[in-house]
């Protein structure tokens, strides 16, 4: 026992051998139990149902029994239909119309409230208070704005005996009415972005425009902007994934109309799904707004990063 | 022998807890359309005192729970129509013990299995079906089988501002309103009223609608004799009887004589203000408008309130479109308490159906129609008709809330000119015949 506590037990080789190295980044099967509760809900909510979504999309199945294959019928379907031709375009002037609108504002925001005041951090804490509202309290509100002969605007319109427009069903101000809409309900984001990147672009640079002589504009176009280019292509990625899926607002405020006008792919998607029970054509449907959404993100990834490499 | 108490003690109290849950209420969940209302409603179980769709549901479902402590009724509102929610519950194995479905959407769900056929636990509770008006009747029964309790008949009607009526020139000497009786009659008075009153004709509630298109094309084809649905399968819509009807509304919107951008509510409260002179509208509002027009002060209590049917402005058969309210019931698996507890609920509704007549749907009971308290409610002298004119699609066409859509949509664009008519009634054509090709 003695002997035990005195001789110290090394576990020293025998002379001339040494011990193998351990490579610490050589793959450790235990460490998957640390990424398995990820991957599981990763495979079960994410890649199953987008595996089941294509295999639905080439089967005649409504939405209590899934039927025959039909190949590409679906597809095809999809295709000859005005309404889904109509509502991808529409989906498309939506993004047209909110994305670059999202993103100018936000930066002006950012701009203008980049400072440490305190009405600064409150107009921010204002601008950015309207991301919090759900759609359903979005829409009540603009309703209220738009509704006709007693929304606020009809009531501004008659203060000067005119008339407002019809932004919930005119045919040329529907869409519009729904992307004023989101861009009040989707400004903050932007906002919060544009001021995080605008907060981290070093002081010293601007110190060195100011001792060179150079104005407010010079200094926004040749530090400002250049700093904060890779915010910009975030912002705008991000914008287009979130816009391509619009739905609850044209939901609300103008159920797709007048005359399929406002009805974006998701809608689309919702109606023919649930609405008529034609799960495989909604599917096939879906499938279209994934490789658009896919389509456009990698564009922007790219033409982002190419010109990244360029500089 | 105090050990004995105990022990005695503990022995009831243990059959106490065993038979406790045969003493508590069977719960039932019902499912329903028609507004929410708690804060005027929530607790009133004096239907009598309730006015409205909405307040009467409210007040007999409230009157259900008190006078039956052995059932109790958990109640779920959902936005009219709730099919789209109806059907995810069915797909997911969720859906309610009971649920109002139109007589025209009941045929998508008990093609599927989804409902129970009525027949057996009506007879149970006394409920005959001979009982049922003949349109209510029809409507429910589905493959020979009764697959609702019929509450009601419903259809649109021509809601009047009299005194907007009366500035127009348009009263009979008789005092009744003057209503058209062709196309180019109605587009004459309605010039008339508009250069009289300075206001357009109708009050339709137009932004972004499809059910009232729709509804109003149905009838006018009805009135021309256009079987358009001779095949459940297939529609024939691109016809010179739906040109005409297109035609004639378009011609309405054209020259003013109806408001434009409205929506439904904002319709009604146009309706109200005294904004137009004709509402077209269901029998749901009669009991709110008439009530309005008992209120001193209002646009209606001015020079009255007068409700018709549709006027008949084609040569054809005396008609017009009508649909159904029914209380329907899942099938699923359920202890005899459950299934005698929504025998009674149904019979419950069965028995009260006066009441919910009072809304201004016509009751889908016989003895109701016929009887004097049914007669002596306001207005009903003059729609009592519909209960002959009403007419259903045929019950074979499914999917008719999505049809409604498409004709409403396609409708909406001929109207208001974002499409020529040929090409919107071709389309509505293809468009319905593409959906039910894949049913």
């Amino acid at each position: 026992m003695a002997d035990g506590l005195t001789i110290p037990r090394t576990s020293t080789p025998a002379a001339g051998v040494r011990a193998p190295s351990v490579d610490i980044y050589a793959p450790q099967w235990r460490n998957f139990i640390f990424v398995a509760p990820f991957l599981f809900f990763f495979t079960t909510l994410l890649i199953f149902p987008l595996l089941w979504g294509m295999w639905l999309s080439f089967h005649k199945a409504d939405t209590f029994s899934s039927g025959n294959f039909v190949g590409l019928g679906n597809y095809i379907r999809l295709f000859n239909d005005k309404v889904f031709l109509q509502s991808v375009w529409n989906t498309f002037y939506f993004v047209l119309l909110t994305v670059p609108t999202l993103a100018l504002i936000g930066l002006f925001l950012a701009l203008c409230l980049n400072r440490r005041t305190r009405t600064a951090a409150v107009l921010r804490t204002l601008f950015f208070s309207s991301s919090v509202l759900s759609v359903t309290i979005v829409t009540l509100i603009w309703r209220i704005v738009f509704i006709p002969n007693v929304g606020l605007l009809s009531t501004i319109y008659g203060w000067f005996g005119a008339t407002a427009p019809a932004f919930i069903s005119d045919p040329s101000l529907a869409m519009i009415g729904i992307a004023i809409a989101t861009v009040w309900w989707c400004i903050g984001l932007p906002m919060m972005l544009f001021l995080s990147a605008l907060q981290q672009i070093p002081q010293d640079i601007y110190e060195a425009a100011a001792l060179d002589n150079a104005n407010r504009w010079q200094t926004l176009r040749s530090i400002t902007l250049p700093s904060i280019k890779r915010t910009f292509v975030l912002v705008i990625i991000i914008q287009i994934v979130l816009q391509f899926q619009l739905f609850g607002q044209a939901w609300l405020m103008t159920r797709g109309g007048p005359n399929n006008l406002t009805k974006p792919i998701v809608l689309y998607i919702y109606d023919t799904a649930f609405r008529r029970w034609d799960l495989g054509m909604g599917a096939a449907a879906s499938e279209i707004l994934f490789i658009l959404i896919l389509i456009a993100a990698m564009a922007q990834y790219l033409v982002a990063r190419n010109k990244a490499d360029q500089a | 022998m105090k050990m004995q108490k105990i022990l005695f003690a503990a022995v009831s109290a243990g059959v106490m807890m065993l038979a406790s849950p045969s003493l508590a209420a069977t719960e039932l969940t019902v499912q329903r359309f028609f507004g929410a209302c708690d804060a005027n409603f929530g607790t009133n179980a004096d239907v009598g005192k309730a006015v409205g769709e909405c307040g009467i549901i409210t007040s007999l479902i409230n009157k259900f729970n008190a006078d039956n402590p052995d059932v109790h009724v958990n109640v779920t509102t959902v936005e009219w129509p709730g099919y789209d929610q109806l059907t995810a519950q069915f797909a997911s194995g969720d859906a309610p013990d009971i649920v109002t479905i139109h007589e025209s959407a009941l045929s998508d769900y008990q093609s599927k299995g989804l409902l129970m056929p009525l027949d057996d636990l009506l007879k149970s509770v006394g409920v005959a079906p001979e009982a049922f008006t003949d349109a209510a009747r029809t409507g429910a029964t589905k493959d020979g089988k009764i697959y609702g309790l019929p509450i009601d008949s419903w259809t649109m009607l021509y809601h009047i501002n009299m005194d907007l009526f009366k500035q127009a020139g348009l009263v009979n000497a008789d005092g009744t309103p003057m209503l058209p009786k062709s196309p180019e009659e109605l587009l004459a008075q309605a010039e008339q009223f508009k250069q009289k009153t300075g206001k357009p004709y109708f009050v339709q509630n137009l932004a972004n609608e499809t059910a009232l298109y729709t509804r109003n094309l149905y009838t006018y084809l009805f009135q021309q004799d256009s079987d358009f649905f001779a095949d459940p399968k297939h529609v024939k819509l691109n016809t010179p009887e739906a040109k005409k009807v297109v035609e004639m509304y378009k011609a309405i919107f054209d020259k003013g004589y109806t408001t434009k951008d409205l929506d439904y509510g904002g319709a009604i409260n146009a309706f109200l203000a005294g904004d137009g002179g004709v509402q077209l509208n269901g029998t749901w509002v009669v009991g709110d408008n008439n009530a309005q027009s008992e209120t001193k002060g209002t646009a209606l209590n001015k020079g009255g309130y007068a409700v018709y049917p549709y006027p008949q402005l084609f040569g054809g058969a005396h008609a017009q479109y009508a649909d159904g309210h029914t209380w329907a019931v899942s099938q699923k698996d359920r202890t005899p308490e459950q299934t005698a507890a929504i025998g009674k609920f149904l019979k419950f509704f069965a028995d009260n159906d006066f009441e919910w007549s009072r809304t201004g749907h016509l009751p889908a009971y016989k003895a109701i129609i016929t009887s004097d308290a049914f007669k002596a409610l306001p207005h009903r002298n003059t729609i009592a008709a519909i209960s002959d004119l009403g007419r259903p699609l045929p019950s074979a066409v499914q999917r008719q809330f999505a049809i409604q859509d498409i004709v409403g949509e396609e409708m909406s664009a001929a109207i208001t000119g974002q499409k020529d008519v040929d090409a919107a009634l071709a389309d509505m054509e293809s468009r319905v015949n593409e959906l039910l090709a894949n049913i």
